[in-house]
């Protein structure tokens, strides 16, 4: 430790304090300052804003051989930006240095010029007084007029941030490294193209200057050269050396190593033909490839060019205009170079600590992936190539609410693409980014919500097929039945889709309270607190014995279904291909049981996820890697498993859901708290008919995060019943908001969309708004509902619906501003949603929320994965006591009580469906029956 | 490497150093800006190998491109700038440390560089933070060595009547080569032992059937705990290697990938030198049983330190950040100030002195108790010992965990930000802040504070600062009295 004597020993004390006061004090130049922030107002954020810009940006400049360093242009192209920063005297600081240093020109012993391929240097350096950083990619272009061929240029990354620099240096390096060859690469196209240019400028001065040369022989009759003729002659052997030497240099930039680029994982285009062009080049030279059959069909032709005689003096002198940067490059390259830049702009804008965090959640997002689809923004973990999406969903074709998405879908880091395009430098295919932009943004991301919308709404076709009684009970079918369905399927090949991957089964234990299970009749559940049907329990028998009665305006939820479907429910569809004849239908059950298929599970379909002994043993990982004998045998049910019953008392009050909208003074916008003055009004970017489960939600922007907090802030602290409206969503529950002002409802749904749990990778349960009558297959679609409350007898019909399933779902009237859903009482969602809260911005909440969420669902794994805790730890123990030791759990352990287990414990279960499941598409959405009593809420 | 490099003229003096193992060190320079030669270096360190990958005329050639440019200087008084290059073209990247002195009797700009192979970038940037607050530390003492040589030589020119301006600052080579030494062993004991980025949670505590199997469970948590509370700057102290390095790497998995590029294992046979900087380092005791940290470089760090004995299974920590910052500026300024004011070279070669002046006396026993008791951690370790070891559960896991550590503490920030109008406006509801993001446990803040400390430097000084320093200031009015 420090106070070992041997150190202090050492400590030493002014001698002589009267000599030390005599002497000069310390200048402050070679002190350092006491505070970390010395001036007056300084602070972790203002320590920045000494610089005279803005934000960030990037500037391009040059080192010009006419007018020394200068720059060319900004990106973002905004004078703002840059404010009243000096540009010219930055460009001077960061390009004084030539940090390329290399030999272009003759060398010794060389008879032509040669060209260097340099690499690109990059240096991070800064101008303290101006309070500008930059980290500056050096690189070389060449240019035929320029001395010794080549101009140099660099990109910088300008920001007040030095810190922000070096930690992002790898970043900022592999990115402009990106732009840089890209540029490099137009430049070596057009100097090929200058070079051909010149070689038939040279040919057609060498074939004029030899005519005349003979023509000059002809007439010479004195048998002696004039000095005319000696003049001639020199210059043709001038134009010959010339010739010599542009060949050579056109060799030279034909022949660039793309061995330089194998560190780089960014190539413009392939080098496949760099071989077949050395060989071509071995064997002899051409200025033009007219032959080249690859060129000839991918590349349009330039137009003809007509050559031109050289003067004799060279045209190298100070009056020459140089080239621009854009004609020093190939057009198609340059653009791709700036829409590269602009992305570097905004990949690296704002505040450091945001994209360090950014970078460490996706880190950390990666390593739990078991848990990312419940609540997180897949689409920034998911890290699969391109190309593995495209294929997959590759002739989905795009639906209104694509473009939608395309808004928000960001513009990709790395360009590919599937365009080739013949490069006339090297005659190599060239990838085209602009397509591919588009093409990732539609292929990579689009299609999955949107397929996954197809098989839900083919589900959603299959299911309304049927006819539903509100009031009865229901029976979902019997253990012998769905097992005969199941055996049929398979034996008899009735599916109508190809089915590649095994759906396994989930196995579940049989031992489940108060059931009475009959082995060739209906299964009738007793009471119990809820019920959750877990999807293959509902895919096997729901279909036929949920009665519903048919509307007439069921056609409006038409029915989009692609063949690229939903591998997990192809089981499903066939399983629901003849629903009448599987599974008798009562009228007098109404909610079914299990499906016999978890008793009997399929071994050869299961793998295996558990030891003998029931407890997991193998680590978490998506379905498609799992082991063959993969089997699972989870018996976390007991809050689901319970028998059905213990129907509801009351009856929903009529009133109450047609109540009039005027009724309702507030809005959403006019009560707004003082924070109003921080959060800018939300507008809806739902569509009437939203066709897929909110792509928006699925995968929120920054935007998009900032406008559902905001308005999920609002929700908290305007309407006192927001706890339970939020613990209907994250126990599973369907929550319909209704109201007749789309906008009113828009909002709402925004605001609720964040404590959803998605069912599966790419796909929020929420349904923005909808004006169609309800079906109960549509509460296992969606969790979120916004509903359009109308006086048209489509409107009353719809309420009619709606009140027929108030006991399965919790109602957030927004007109009258009342809520119905059971009563929480728990401690979880107060720290979620405490209306008290000193929260200003929509953005900060819902960084609260996420990190709630966060915990959360860390809960639910512990409570999923737990190994003792869903399996009897001694023979003979009862499933009362297991299920007694997972509430002590949850209670102890865990800190849980009644409703926020609950909660866990529903999170959990969607765990192991994804666990057991398709990873990419997720599970089935579950549809949960709570028969806890309703309260109604009003303000 | 390029060869097509000038020759050095004239010879420039050169300093081998013998390291124990690998040195991912090239070379270090010093060079100034002659106003008539331009970009002169004056001196060269190098690691003595058998193989030498760059000629004195390359280290020369690359140390004058340090400077060039520097013509052109506009940079605050007493700034010391930083300068990285990657030259691709030579296969080096190079560190430079621009500052401006007096010297030669005239002012002029310097540069202290160090020269590293271009594959040693993802070695060399985790560690880059380190090495420029070591230099930039030895650069401060420098310039004053410079200053008051200059002012020395001028009183004997004026006495003896003569002028030798070949001895002027000579010794200011020694100077820095007492920084330039460790910091050459530092690079090669980090190439030799840095933990590595991926660590194996098999080989930690985390991979025990049971919490306490093989430390203390109140041990372990005030470990983790209070490591978290010092932003993940640990020492870790004990006579058996394995059982450290064992901590060592248990500590080093609340770290991202890049603090474990920058934290050390112990080394098995003799202990490493505490190095001021790294994040986690296991150091062996020695056969006393004793391991003595140097207090000076213990105050140079840039986070405060958790000290954790695994043989008593002791946990100490330093106080919070903002009291850390204070304490270590007032140490430097009292340093520099001993160092303008030492009038003999004995004096001022003295590095083990522990620098006072009339207005600090440092506070020795900087090391204390964990005071506040944080309930995520204690959480954490209760739950995770209940998934089953051996598979990657605990890993996800503890994943998790971090993951929800890092949302905490940007919502903190973002929270600040907003309520403070990105700090214009002081920050006066730490109440609110604790109650809305359940942080109501002292050690909970604390933790996450220190994580945001890390990600926006400066927030504990603007969050707690003022306060602090008020208080400091009117306990040494009281002391005056």
């Amino acid at each position: 430790m420090i106070s070992a004597p041997d150190v202090v020993a050492f400590t030493k004390e002014d001698e002589d304090e009267e000599e030390a006061y005599n002497d000069p004090p310390l200048p402050e130049e070679y002190s350092v300052p006491l505070f970390p922030f010395p001036s007056h107002g300084a602070n972790p954020w203002s320590k920045l804003s000494g610089a005279k810009f803005s934000r960030d940006f990037i500037l391009i400049s040059e080192f010009s051989e006419q007018v020394g360093p200068q720059p060319l242009l900004t990106i973002p192209d905004d004078a703002k930006v840059s404010g009243t920063f000096d540009l010219n005297y930055f460009s001077l600081r960061i390009m004084s240095v030539d940090y390329q240093a290399s030999f272009v020109g003759h060398p010794p012993g060389c008879p032509y010029p040669k060209l260097n391929f340099v690499e690109d240097s990059k240096v991070v350096l800064g101008d303290s007084k101006e309070g500008a950083f930059a980290y500056v990619h050096h690189l070389t272009l060449y240019d035929l007029e320029a001395r010794g061929f080549v101009r140099p240029f660099c990109m910088a990354y300008i920001s007040a941030d030095e810190h922000k620099i070096m930690l992002m240096f790898q970043e900022l390096s592999v990115e402009f490294s990106k732009a840089s060859e890209c540029l490099k690469t137009g430049n070596r196209k057009a100097f090929a193209n200058e070079l051909e240019k010149k070689l038939k400028d040279l040919d057609y001065t060498r074939t004029v200057l030899h005519n005349e040369t003979e023509i000059q022989k002809k007439n010479n009759e004195k048998g002696y050269y004039t000095t005319q003729a000696i003049e001639k002659a020199n210059e043709l052997a001038s134009v010959e050396k010339s010739i010599i030497e542009h060949q050579d240099l056109l060799k030279q930039i034909r022949s660039y190593p793309y061995s330089k680029l194998k560190d780089s994982d960014f190539h413009p285009y392939k080098p496949e033909c760099s071989l077949e062009q050395e060989d071509n080049l071995e064997h002899g030279f051409t200025t033009s490839k007219p032959d080249e059959p690859g060129e000839m069909n991918l590349h349009p032709r330039r137009a003809s060019y007509t050559p031109k005689l050289i003067k004799a003096k060279s045209t190298k002198c100070f009056d020459k205009k140089l080239k621009t940067l854009q004609e020093l490059c190939d057009l198609y390259f340059f653009t791709q170079t700036l829409d590269q830049l602009h992305q570097i702009e905004k990949m690296f804008r704002g505040d450091i600590c945001y994209l360090l965090t950014n970078q460490i959640s996706r880190a950390l997002l990666k390593q739990q992936t078991i848990t990312n689809f419940l609540f997180e923004d897949i689409f920034l973990v998911d890290e699969r190539p391109p190309e593995k999406q495209s294929n997959a969903f590759q002739g989905s074709p795009l639906d209104s609410s694509d473009a939608k998405y395309l808004e928000v879908c960001p513009a990709p880091k790395t360009l590919t693409s599937s365009i080739a395009y013949k490069s006339s430098v090297e005659s190599v295919p060239i990838k085209m980014d602009q397509e591919i932009e588009d093409t990732r943004c539609t292929e990579g991301s689009e299609p999955i919500p949107y397929d996954h919308q197809d098989n839900l709404g083919y589900l959603d076709a299959d299911l309304k097929g049927s006819v539903s009684s509100g009031e009865s009970i229901e029976v979902l079918g019997t253990e012998k039945s769905v097992a005969a369905l199941i055996q049929s399927s398979g034996q008899d090949g009735q599916a109508i889709l190809p089915q590649p991957l095994p759906s396994p089964q989930v196995v579940r234990s049989k031992a489940v309270s108060k059931r009475t299970i009959s082995e060739d009749s209906i299964e009738v559940l007793s009471t119990c607190p809820s019920e959750a049907l877990i999807p293959d329990d509902f895919k096997a028998s729901y279909p036929s014995a949920i009665n519903e009665e048919p509307y007439a305006d069921e056609e409006d939820e038409s029915l989009r279904f692609s063949p690229g479907l939903n591998l997990d429910h192809a089981g499903e569809v066939e399983g629901n291909a003849e629903p009448e004849n599987l599974l008798p239908a009562d009228s007098a059950c109404c909610i079914g049981k299990e499906s016999p298929s978890f008793s009997h599970p399929l071994p050869n379909l299961t793998p295996k996820l558990c030891d003998d002994d029931g407890v997991v043993s193998i680590p978490p990982r998506p379905y498609r890697q799992a082991d063959q004998e993969f089997r699972v045998n989870f018996t976390d049910y007991s809050s689901h498993d319970g028998v059905l019953g213990g129907l509801l008392t009351y009856e929903l009050d009529p009133h109450y859901l047609t109540s009039s909208p005027e009724t309702s003074k507030m809005s959403l916008d006019k009560c707004s708290d003082s924070t109003t003055s921080y959060m800018s009004s939300a507008a809806s970017t739902s569509s009437d008919r939203t066709p897929s489960p909110a792509p928006l939600v699925g995968q929120p922007g920054e935007r998009h995060k900032k406008k559902a907090g905001q308005n999920a802030l609002r929700f908290i602290r305007q309407y006192p019943f927001a706890h339970p409206a939020i613990y209907s969503l994250l126990s599973g529950r369907t929550l319909i908001v209704l109201a007749e002002d789309k906008g009113a409802v828009e909002k709402l749904v925004t605001a609720l969309s964040i404590f959803v749990p998605s069912c599966g990778a790419y796909s929020k349960p929420v349904k923005h708004w909808t004006t169609t009558p309800l079906h109960i297959a549509d509460f296992q679609k969606w969790k979120l509902i916004g509903l359009q409350r109308a006086s048209s007898p489509a409107g009353l019909n719809m309420l009619h619906s709606l009140s027929r399933y108030n006991r399965y779902v919790s109602i957030l009237d927004a007109d009258s501003k009342t809520l119905r859903c059971p009563p929480y009482r728990g401690t979880l969602v107060p720290r979620l949603a405490d209306h008290r809260t000193q929260i200003k911005r929509g953005s900060t909440y819902f960084m609260h929320v996420q990190t709630v969420l966060t915990q959360l669902c860390s809960k639910a794994f512990l409570y999923a994965f737990c190994h003792h805790l869903h399996l009897p730890i001694k023979e003979g123990e009862t499933e009362e006591s297991v299920v007694s030791r997972r509430l002590n759990f949850l209670k102890t352990h865990l800190g849980l009580a009644s409703e926020d287990g609950k909660v866990v414990q529903y999170l959990a279960e969607l765990l192991k469906l994804q666990y057991i499941q398709d990873p990419i598409w997720g599970v089935s959405p579950v549809l949960r029956f709570d028969y806890v009593p309703s309260a109604l809420y009003k303000i | 490497m390029s060869a097509l490099c000038p020759p050095p003229s004239p010879a420039v003096a050169k300093t081998e150093i013998a390291l124990n193992g690998e040195s991912p060190l090239l070379a270090a320079t010093f060079a100034y800006w002659d106003n008539i030669l331009g970009p002169r270096v004056r001196h060269i360190w190098a690691p003595k190998t058998e193989q030498q990958l760059l000629s004195d005329g390359e280290i020369t050639f690359l140390a004058n491109h340090t400077l060039n440019g520097e013509i052109l200087r506009n940079a605050e008084s007493g700034a010391i700038d930083v300068k990285f290059f990657v030259l691709a073209e030579k296969g080096v990247i190079i560190v430079s440390l621009i500052f401006d002195g007096n010297w030669n009797g005239d002012r002029s700009t310097y540069g202290l560089s160090i020269i590293l192979p271009q594959s040693e970038l993802s070695f060399y940037l985790p560690l880059h933070r380190v090495c420029v607050d070591r230099l930039t530390h030895i650069i401060r003492k420098g310039r004053i060595w410079m200053h008051k040589e200059r002012q020395e030589h001028i009183q004997r020119a004026v006495v003896e009547g003569t002028e030798r301006m070949e001895d002027q600052g000579q010794s200011i080579i020694p100077m820095l080569t007492g920084e330039v030494i460790p910091v050459m062993e530092l690079l090669s004991s980090m190439k030799s032992h840095s933990v590595p980025e991926e660590i194996d949670i098999s080989d930690t505590v985390l991979s025990d059937d049971d919490i306490g199997d093989s430390c203390h469970e109140g041990f372990l948590l005030k470990a983790i705990s209070s490591h978290l509370q010092t932003c993940g700057c640990s020492v870790v102290v004990g006579s058996s290697a394995e059982k450290v390095n064992k901590i060592v790497r248990t500590l080093c998995l609340f770290l991202t990938s890049a603090e474990r590029k920058c934290s050390r294992l112990c080394r098995n046979e003799t202990s490493f030198k505490y190095e001021s900087g790294l994040f986690v380092q296991g150091l062996l005791k020695d056969v006393t049983g004793s391991f003595v940290l140097p207090f000076r470089q213990v105050m140079y760090a840039p986070y405060p330190t958790t000290h954790i004995d695994v043989d008593v299974n002791t946990v100490k920590q330093m106080p919070p950040c903002h009291e850390h910052i204070y304490n270590q500026r007032r140490y430097m300024r009292s340093e520099l100030t001993a160092f303008w004011r030492a009038t003999s070279d004995e004096e001022m070669a003295q590095d083990t002195i522990i620098h006072t002046d009339e207005s600090f006396t440092p506070d020795l026993n900087v090391f204390q108790d964990v005071l506040h008791q944080d309930t995520l951690v204690k959480a954490f370790l209760d739950q995770v010992f209940h998934l089953k070891p051996g598979l990657s559960l605990r890993s996800v896991f503890l994943a998790q965990f971090l993951l929800i550590l890092h949302r905490k503490a940007l919502t903190l920030i973002k929270y600040i930000e907003d309520d403070t109008q990105k700090g214009k406006k002081p920050f006066k509801s730490l109440r609110s802040l604790k109650i809305d993001l359940d942080l109501t446990a002292e050690g909970d803040l604390n933790i996450v504070m220190a994580l945001a400390e890390k990600i926006k430097p400066g927030l504990h000084s603007f969050l707690f600062g003022r306060p602090f320093y008020t208080s400091v200031q009117e306990r040494d009015v009281l002391m005056a009295f």
